[in-house]
């Protein structure tokens, strides 16, 4: 089976040069064809689509573009829809991910882009997002609108399905011309976006662009970069790092770094009823795109002094993922990443070998695997992909400034606590540099409107021009109707 | 069934169900650990099948209605075969099974149902908790405790007995709602009269012929036959059940 990935407007098909990704699931494979394109044409492509942003995103009213982005957002959640079923029958096989977790995942992930949510996005970084549209009064004196960036780049990374959506919605809500470069690990559903896109509203047919070069391909990604206006990267550091060097000087750049993220479980959520369901709720943020994303938990501390041991719930959590197992299976791993899972491992047992009273649970060759540690272990990576450290603590109120060292690496900490140590927690974590805090099990889901990173989604896209009241007062005097 | 690899400890082993279950174990490649109480030639015996069978085994004497026993013989397995994957409970207080002399219910004392209450429950209670911190570390294990087709159709009233085997029914259904988030499963076995054993040497011909004209399968339980759905409550075959009695006595109770 052969899917095209990209959306290219203005470029035929025949004058790309394509290349081949294979993709295997099982028995099922897939040949995902990605565009190479020359200096030229993405020269091209770029003026393309900052010309059509211009003239015909950027005369859209929001609430306009809202209504388009919803339309396009009820067609993937239609499960009749042939986007929709694309995405449920291919994902699979792409990304090596369950079936039904990418059926559940994408349509709960989707439905936080439903107008209501698109709405609360816009409240969320503008107080009054009618400056999308025109000048508005500011709260210091005259008036101000806000401007999208002619040609927002994106360059995507990671596997998780659906991801890019966040950017490339948010470049549309702010009218932005965008062209976002796909990875080679999921290349097709940003592109399938478009086109549903297109196909909703064809006048913006020319207003975006989906795009694809090999990862570390410093020609392509140069001649991208140099038409950007604001450039938004995700990855390692290292490939973040790489891509700032190549940046032209007057070009916005934001990037989003690798996160660790972690959960919380008070004793007060340790008695025998909530600990069983801690413990689902837990693993679950674990199963869930095997740790691939950046708020997905690395390592549960666990209180002491409830009635359920850390230990105990530590092998309820086990329990829990060998269940997950049956229901979503892990993914096939690569050869690094097996590698990664066993160095972890490793890694625990050496542990156990010198502290008896930690653990490690999980056969060596299994799809999980739990370590069960006391005192002050290192707060590190997990070795993704169902490894998961239990850390039992006397008290969470110490976890801060266990982990304020990393701070530029932290972001969502799932907890489970009353409300009252809900809100210590929180500040001293927010104190740390973490920027988010959910309810277990939905540590993985972040709501509509969600500050990425701690940051605006929209309002660090844009810049603003402002009419100062002298302006604005100085300009009654040339009025022809001044008296 | 595939056993190899995995730890079976089976209670009152030495002769009659017990050890027809731990020959049965060895047979598909378990190491056994062969509880007994007193015939110490009797378990070596069994063990020595085990082993022509194809499986490890050892005899392990503890009385399992001691805690300390227990605790040593725990241990002692646990030492040996280093984990338990799978604990039978099979002992229990011997008992008279006597269908014309049985004791009626005006006849027995509260201590007659306590002898029996006990003998079911304290030995079960004991080892299900001394095996417990094992099968929790590898969050898994399997137990099943052998109760009696009395409990759902008491042919003959043996009051204290079958009240007992009742009891530890209830105790096995609580203990499988407490320890399945460990992912270990608790179930039992409910043979009907099983012949020949110990317990039933002496068992009428004409109470056998009644028994077997009622069952639909025609004839009476060996000990051979109840080891197999102990063999299946034990293995992956039956991962997602838990807290269940599967009857086996050829039809005669249906649930």
């Amino acid at each position: 089976m052969t899917e095209r990935a990209g959306y290219l407007p203005g470029l035929a098909a025949d004058e790309v040069e394509w290349r081949v990704l294979r993709f295997g699931r099982g028995i099922e494979t897939l040949e995902i064809e990605v565009p190479v394109l020359s200096d030229a044409q993405m020269a091209a492509l770029a003026a393309r689509v900052r010309d059509a942003g211009r003239h015909h995103l950027k005369t859209l009213s929001t609430a306009r573009i809202v209504n388009i982005i919803d339309q396009a957002i009820a067609r993937l959640l239609d499960r009749d829809d042939p986007y929709r079923r694309k995405a449920e029958a291919l994902l699979p096989v792409v990304t090596g991910y369950d079936g039904e977790m990418i059926r559940l995942g994408l349509t709960g992930y989707l439905k936080t882009f439903r107008k209501p949510e698109l709405n609360r996005f816009l409240a969320e970084d503008f107080p009054n997002p009618g400056i999308l549209d025109d000048f508005q009064p500011i709260a210091k004196g005259g008036v101000a609108r806000a401007f999208g960036p002619d040609i927002l780049v994106h360059i995507w990374a990671g596997n998780v399905p659906g991801l890019p959506l966040w950017s490339l919605i948010s470049g549309l809500l702010v009218k932005a011309g965008n062209i976002g470069k796909v990875p080679s690990a999921e290349p097709l559903f940003a592109g399938w976006f478009a086109q549903i896109l297109a196909e909703i509203e064809p006048s913006l047919a020319d207003c975006f662009a989906i795009v694809w070069w090999k990862g570390g391909d410093i020609v392509q990604e140069k001649a991208l970069l140099k038409e950007a206006e604001l450039v938004l990267a995700y990855g390692g550091n290292e490939s973040l790092a790489a891509i700032r060097s190549r940046v032209p000087v007057t070009t916005r750049y934001l990037a989003y770094g690798h996160k660790i993220s972690f959960g919380m479980i008070s004793r007060a959520a340790l008695d025998v009823r909530k600990a069983t369901t801690a413990a689902h709720q837990a693993a679950y943020d674990v199963v869930r795109y095997d740790q691939q994303g950046c708020y997905s938990p690395h390592v549960f501390f666990v209180e002491r002094g409830g009635k359920v041991s850390p230990r105990d719930f530590c092998r309820y959590l086990a329990h829990e993922l060998a269940s997950f197992e049956r229901k979503y299976p892990r993914r096939a791993l690569t050869i690094a990443e097996a590698g990664d899972v066993a160095a972890w491992r490793h890694q625990a047992e050496l542990k156990v070998l010198s502290r008896p009273e930690h653990e490690i649970m999980g056969d060596a060759e299994g799809a999980w695997s739990v370590a069960y540690v006391e005192g002050d272990d290192d707060f590190a990576p997990s070795g993704l992909n169902r490894t998961i450290k239990i850390v039992a603590v006397d008290s969470l109120a110490d976890v801060a400034s266990r982990i304020a060292p990393y701070k530029a690496f932290l972001q969502t900490v799932g907890i489970a606590a009353p409300p009252d140590e809900l809100y210590r927690l929180a500040d001293d974590l927010g104190r740390v540099g973490v920027t988010r805090i959910s309810a277990l099990g939905q540590m993985t889901a972040p709501e509509a409107g969600w500050h990425h990173d701690g940051r605006f989604n929209l309002l660090d896209l844009v810049t603003l021009t402002e009419i100062e009241h002298s302006a604005e007062a100085v300009s009654d005097s040339f009025a022809p109707y001044v008296d | 069934m595939d056993f190899q690899d995995k730890v079976v400890l089976v209670t009152g082993a030495s002769r009659g169900i017990g050890a027809a279950i731990a020959r049965a174990f060895a047979g598909e490649g378990a190491a056994v650990a062969v509880n007994y109480l007193q015939n110490t030639a009797a378990a070596e015996a069994v063990a020595a099948e085990c082993r022509e069978l194809g499986g490890e085994a050892s005899p392990f004497q503890a009385d399992v209605t001691n805690g300390d026993e227990i605790t040593s013989l725990v241990g002692g397995v646990l030492e040996t075969f280093g984990k338990i994957d799978v604990l039978v409970n099979n002992a229990f207080r011997p008992y008279v099974f006597d269908p014309e002399n049985r004791k009626m219910f005006w006849e027995l004392d509260w201590a007659d149902y306590q002898t029996q209450i006990e003998g079911a429950l304290i030995s079960t209670h004991g080892l299900c908790k001394a095996v417990l911190p094992s099968m929790k570390m590898r969050t898994q294990g399997a137990i099943i405790n052998i109760a009696s087709d009395l409990v759902a159709r008491p042919t003959i009233p043996y009051h204290d007995y079958t009240t007992a085997k009742a009891a530890l029914i209830g105790f096995s259904r609580n203990l499988a709602v407490e320890l399945g988030p460990f992912g270990i499963r608790v179930n039992c076995v409910a043979p009907g009269i099983v012949y020949p054993t110990d317990a039933t040497r002496d068992t009428k011909e004409e109470i056998k012929d009644m028994l077997i004209a009622s069952t639909p399968m025609k004839r009476i339980a060996t000990p051979e036959d109840v080891t197999g759905p102990v063999l299946f409550l034990a293995s992956d075959w039956s991962r997602f059940m838990t807290g269940q009695t599967l009857y086996v006595d050829g039809g005669l109770v249906m649930n």
